[in-house]
């Protein structure tokens, strides 16, 4: 892996490179990315490595919202006074992520922007070749499922759950100026480009509403207590209209967002939470046992937060 | 590339590199600084940890950019004046390293932690080291040597004492003689020895599980700038085995590919990148035949499809069938009040040490040396020779430190074989360290298992007959496959006396890479059946499982059923202990709702009687040279891989000869200038090794005395060594070390003399009675307590009390550490680890998705030595680095049923399983309300 790096140190020099260069991409903490070019994905000539910016790394409190700038380290973040108090899962979710030294590395723009991960993709170069290249390596097929139409490769960002849960917007940046959308617009649901950004753009900030009085509740599913990404990331809210926000990760190729309020009828809820994510079994649980721990999660999330 | 200046430990490096090269890369390539380690190359095991301006980092995935005007700080920048750093004398007093490859990250991530974290707790620590992955400790000396320089440094401690060992050595907790080397980053293993112009190699690995060959072009490769040498398949035909009656591998794969991975072309080049790049360019040509992935489909007949290896007696894969019958099992279980039986399956493990394979081979006036990270030079030394067709006498093989084994580094590999083979086509060195990928690919792990067993009792609890239907899954090749097949058998017939025992073993060939020995080997498997049987067995009589064990425990000095010879037998005592220690009384039926404890035992053997090569040279031969400085040189083939054996011999010479281990000096593992030894494996250096250097040193002693006698006129019976001191009972001869070494070496120089070990004959005289004898026997037991998440399904093993009989703890700190290793890397396998297939190819070929317990997954160990004082062993020694294995997975699996009703009889345990069971028992239980 031989690759030109630029270090740029504003936002508008970042930019200014994605104009003069045709094949790059962009690395945060690179945790990911980096492993990914090693196994022969995400590569690119040239790499723009955005870490040094210190425009990313703003927090800001504004008089109903908090920005949190996407160059922030999930470590960072974990230990923040603010966000333990007003968005808990979401330090949760960020303690949750990876193992402690990444997470001093890892940031949570990173985490947001994470690859879609399966077992067929996250393998060597030497590895796809030997199973016949999936979908999402320009092969033809999706070998989980044997259809050649969707890529079902897991998205398995543990913060973005908890701030969509949080109805949390973020910041694009472009050349063209800055636009703000919610942050679970990010995602397209397909499998093979998860993402709806321009490659050209880069996220600067999320922005989290702080006059909601969220109630909250944090869940994950892994084998290990360290270390595993996610077989299923479950974030439910209740904020003070009592809006209920259910979102999961780690069981479809995008998170999934079911609202509802206190009044509805929470089994609806619970079963909309089951029937709407695209589980396949390209996880280390199967997917009937994810299925049901979804609905275990979810219920046991509402009862929780209804109690109180 | 361009010149990039680095800081690192405070000094300025200029090296050339790109910018985007990784800094691991530089620190161990560009700038010597080995003793960052790369255990994974993909940022998921801690082990390249180091600092950069105060914050931990991943070398191994940073590129190196980012750190350049940063102050970094390796493992060698923690020391200061040449004094140990006090965490780093912590890891080595208090044994919190065993093959050390872990050391530098762990120690790294510990210091910067600590420093931002000075009151943590035992908890907090085990969180922040949750990312760094050690295989040899469980974790549990690490935490505490933490946990102590937590509260040291809070008091401002600065250094702790030497402990002196006051004349008595054995039975005392010795730090690991090697252990500052490791903790300083000093300690080389094979991959950071350097060498002058070395070629880089790299392996083309077949695609395909089961396929004919039918060209192979390299052309293309071979114009590649920096390409010196590209070896196939056909120039190395020998075939070769650890086994002599399986030499059924070659170097690379010939006329066939057998399994994903098979090596199927090797390049050599001036580098790793350009070798890499040529194995892209190399065209091989194959024909794909009809692959067997599974135990049913090699047993049963295949038709008109090929076998997978010719050899195979009947149209099946069928490589090995063990049968041993003791009385008509049929009739047994008919007869008997009652009988419990299972089926069980075992998916494969992997031993997962944290230094991957790497080997250094040249060739020059004394014909080919090797450095390789191998638990057994010796047989190495064979199959290079036999391979390569050079005389023994021309080859040497050289251990360096080792990072880990566990059974995985115990076969001779092509790997071995194939960069001696080119560094002699060449006339350079080549050398060649495995990514974690090719590392798991390679395997010679945990055979997955399928059996049927059934144990019938009288109603008063008495164990009257065993019957097991075993199948194993051996992978492409034969590797220790024959034992393996027996040892899943004959290891039933201990710890309980079970007079009518029989079992079938067959062994078959599939296309994926070969099974072969992992610690315990071959029988925790079928141990884990027998033991869920007896606790089936025990709800059924309603008799307390650690009671019904107790009523069927051999006592000592017995034979076995099979005519095994047990001497020392700790089994109650061990089943005792942890009974006390757990509070297994209080507990066992007085728990609540998904909280219950379990229990299992086990025993191992301490080294196996019958040499893999049948012949008359002793088992182990161990040097001891005085020479006129006083110092003794014990040389010995023993590999020290991490367990200690290097500080075991210095333990019983010096404890021999009445001298302080500073006098000793060890020198092992290289088969040209030391003795042979067999090798790591089956659990047999202590008893076998420790005899033979105790043997020595007895007769190093006698020389000396009878030295000192002919001198002096005193008469030998009268005249004592201790605490370095040569003097007769009535202190009229009193001489100092170097006084009586002046005396036995005058006129006459260095002295040598040599001890070996040779077992005694054992056993029966029936066809299979080999299989299994040692000359001693260790025994253990464990109790874990679980709590399950009757929800989700989900085990949490909150604690594990064990117990085990290793004769008598030579080095009570080195004993703990293989016990509590052992039961971490048995709780792998119980909840967590498994070897994932698709078609062949290894779905989990890394440290994210093979699932080794971290420090958080791991629970407290409580850990208790036994010590029955075996009659054979070195002060009455026997093993414990493999038998404490075998009880914690069943005792884990019993915790659950206790726990909730489900019985667990497939591993790992899935909480997919343990919920369907549960919800499926409390079906039932509505049903009959």
């Amino acid at each position: 892996m031989k690759n030109k790096v630029y270090q740029p140190a504003t936002i508008s020099e970042a930019l200014d490179l994605t104009n003069s260069e045709k094949d790059f991409i962009f690395i945060a903490g690179g945790t990911d990315v980096i492993v990914n070019s090693k196994q022969g994905n995400a590569v690119a000539d040239v790499m723009i490595d955005i870490n040094g910016i210190e425009e990313l790394k703003q927090f800001t409190v504004r008089e109903n919202y908090l920005e949190i700038g996407t160059g922030i380290t999930l470590g960072d973040i974990s230990r923040d006074n603010r966000i333990a108090e007003l968005f808990p899962a979401l330090r949760e979710a960020a303690i949750s992520v990876a193992t402690p030294v990444i997470r001093e590395t890892a940031t949570v723009g990173g985490n947001i922007l994470c690859e879609n991960r399966c077992n067929f993709y996250n393998q060597s170069e030497w590895w796809r070749e030997a199973v016949g290249y999936c979908l999402k390596c320009n092969g033809d097929i999706c070998i989980v499922t044997g259809g050649n139409r969707r890529c079902f490769s897991k998205f398995i960002s543990d913060t973005a759950v908890a701030m969509i849960g949080y109805n949390a917007e973020i910041t694009i940046v472009q050349s063209a100026g800055e636009k703000i959308i919610p942050l679970i617009d990010l995602y397209t649901g397909d499998g093979i480009n998860p993402f709806r950004k321009e490659k050209e753009s880069i996220i600067k900030n999320i922005i989290l509403p702080t006059d909601k009085n969220f109630r909250s509740e944090f869940r994950k599913l892994r084998p290990r207590r360290s270390l595993d990404f996610t077989s299923l990331t479950s974030v439910v809210t209740i904020d003070s209209n009592g809006i209920i926000r259910i979102a999961l990760g780690g069981v479809d190729p995008m998170p999934i967002l079911i609202t509802g309020s206190v009044n509805d009828n929470l089994d609806f809820l619970i079963q909309n939470a089951v029937k709407k994510p695209r589980v396949i079994d390209n996880d280390y649980y199967p997917r009937r046992y994810r299925k049901q721990m979804i609905e275990h999660f979810v219920s046991t999330s509402l009862n929780n937060l209804l109690k109180i | 590339m361009r010149h990039i200046s680095l800081k690192i430990n405070g000094k300025s490096y200029d090296v050339l590199a790109d910018n985007s090269e990784m800094l691991a890369n530089i620190i161990r390539e560009k700038t010597g600084l080995t003793g960052t380690k790369v255990g994974c190359n993909q940022g998921s095991c801690g082990a390249c940890t180091v600092m950069v301006d105060n914050k931990p980092v991943l070398s191994c995935i940073t590129p190196v950019i980012r750190a350049v005007g940063k102050e970094i700080t390796t493992i060698e920048g923690i020391e200061a004046n040449g004094n140990l750093h006090l965490l780093q004398d912590l890891f080595v007093k208090r044994g919190a390293l065993q093959c050390g490859f872990c050391t530098p990250g762990m120690i790294i991530t510990a210091l910067n932690y600590v420093k931002k974290n000075p009151n943590a707790g035992r908890e907090d620590i085990k969180e922040a080291l949750s990312g760094n992955l050690c295989r040899c400790t469980g974790y549990k000396k690490i935490i505490d040597a933490v946990c102590e320089y937590v509260e040291l440094s809070s008091n401002g401690v600065e250094s702790i004492p030497v402990e002196e060992l006051n004349g008595k050595i054995i039975g005392s907790s010795v730090p690991f003689i090697e252990a500052e080397k490791k903790v300083r980053g000093n300690a080389e293993y094979a991959d950071d020895i350097r060498f002058k112009n070395p070629l880089y190699c790299k392996f083309l690995r077949s695609i395909h599980p089961h396929a004919k060959i039918d060209g192979i072009d390299v052309s293309k490769a071979l114009d590649i700038e920096g390409v010196v040498y590209i070896a196939t398949g056909s120039e190395i035909p020998e075939k070769f085995g650890v086994l002599t009656v399986s030499q059924d591998e070659t170097a690379m794969a010939i006329e066939k590919t057998r399994y994903v991975g098979e090596i199927v072309a090797a390049v050599a080049a001036e580098s790793n990148e350009i070798a890499e790049a040529a194995c892209k360019l190399i065209d091989v040509q194959y024909t794909p035949i009809k692959p067997f992935f599974t135990i049913e489909s090699s047993l049963n007949d295949i038709g008109d499809a090929e076998k997978i290896h010719e050899h195979c007696k009947f149209n099946n894969n069928v490589h090995k069938k063990a049968e041993l019958r003791f009385g008509d099992q049929k009739e047994g279980l008919k007869n008997a009040d009652i009988v419990s039986q299972m089926n069980f399956e075992f998916e494969g493990v992997n031993h997962a040490f944290t230094e991957p394979h790497s080997v250094a081979a040249f060739w020059d006036e004394n014909g080919l040396t090797l450095i390789t990270a191998t638990q057994v030079p010796h047989y190495v030394h064979r199959a290079l020779s036999k391979v390569l067709k050079v005389p023994l006498s021309r080859v040497r093989v050289i251990k360096p430190y080792v990072g880990g084994g566990f059974g995985g580094k115990s076969d001779p590999f092509p790997h071995e074989i194939i960069i001696s083979y080119i560094a002699r086509k060449t006339g350079r060195t080549v050398k060649t360290t495995m990514s974690r990928e090719e590392v798991f690919i390679t395997n010679h792990g945990r055979h997955p298992s399928e059996m049927t067993m059934a144990l019938g009792a009288s109603k008063e609890g008495k164990f009257e007959v065993l019957d097991a239907d075993i199948a194993i899954d051996g992978g492409a090749y034969g590797s220790f496959g024959v034992v393996t097949s027996y040892y899943n058998g004959v290891l039933l017939q201990a710890p309980y006396d079970i007079r009518n025992i029989g079992f079938k073993t067959y062994r078959v060939y599939t296309n994926k890479p070969q099974s072969g020995a992992m610690r315990g080997h071959g029988a925790v498997n079928s141990r884990f059946a027998i033991e869920s049987l007896i606790d089936d067995l025990a709800y059924k009589l309603n008799i307390d499982p650690c009671e019904l064990r107790l009523k069927n425990f051999y006592n000592e000095n017995i034979l076995t059923v099979g005519e095994f010879r047990i001497t020392s037998n700790g089994s109650r005592e061990a089943i005792e202990t942890v009974m006390e220690k757990s509070g297994w009384r209080e507990k066992f039926g007085h728990l609540p709702s998904g909280r219950g404890v379990g229990v299992g035992c086990g025993f191992f053997i301490s080294g196996s009687a019958l040499p893999i090569i049948w012949n008359e040279y002793p088992q182990t031969v161990v040097h001891l040279k005085l020479d006129f400085d006083g110092r003794v040189l014990v040389s010995s083939g023993a590999s020290d891989i991490g367990q200690g054996s290097d500080t075991m011999l210095s333990m019983v010479v010096a404890e021999t000869l009445g001298i302080d281990m500073q006098k000793i000096y060890v020198l092992a593992a290289d088969t040209l200038l030391t003795p042979v030894d067999l090798g790591s494996y089956s659990s047999r250096v202590t008893f076998m090794c420790g005899n033979a250097a105790k043997s020595a040193a007895e007769n190093l002693r006698l020389e000396i005395l009878t030295a000192v006698s002919k001198k002096t006129g005193c008469n030998i019976s009268e005249l004592n060594i201790s605490e370095g001191k040569v003097y007769s009972n009535d202190r009229k001869v009193n001489l100092e070390w170097l006084e009586a070494v002046d005396i036995v070496t005058a006129h006459r120089g260095a002295i040598t003399v040599s001890g070996n070990y040779i077992s005694p004959k054992l056993g029966g005289n029936f066809k299979g009675a080999g299989a299994g004898l040692s000359p001693s026997y260790s025994f253990g037991a464990c109790i874990a307590e679980v709590e399950v998440d009757k929800n989700t399904g989900q085990v949490r093993i909150i604690n594990v009390w064990g117990a085990h009989d290793c004769g008598k703890a030579i080095n009570p700190l080195a004993v703990e550490g293989q016990l509590e290793g052992s039961w971490h890397m048995g709780i792998g396998q119980a909840i967590s680890e498994e070897m994932k297939y698709y078609n062949g190819l290894m779905l989990n070929n890394n440290f994210i998705d093979y699932k080794i317990p971290t420090s958080l997954d791991t629970p407290e160990f409580d850990t208790n030595i036994i010590e029955s004082s075996d009659p054979e062993g070195p002060f009455g020694a026997k093993e414990c680095g493999e038998g404490a294995l075998h009880p914690v997975i069943p005792a884990v699996a019993n915790a659950i049923y206790n726990a909730t009703g489900a019985r667990i009889t497939k591993l790992p345990i899935k909480a997919e399983d343990v919920l369907e069971k549960i919800q499926n028992a409390a079906k039932e239980e509505s049903v009959y309300a």
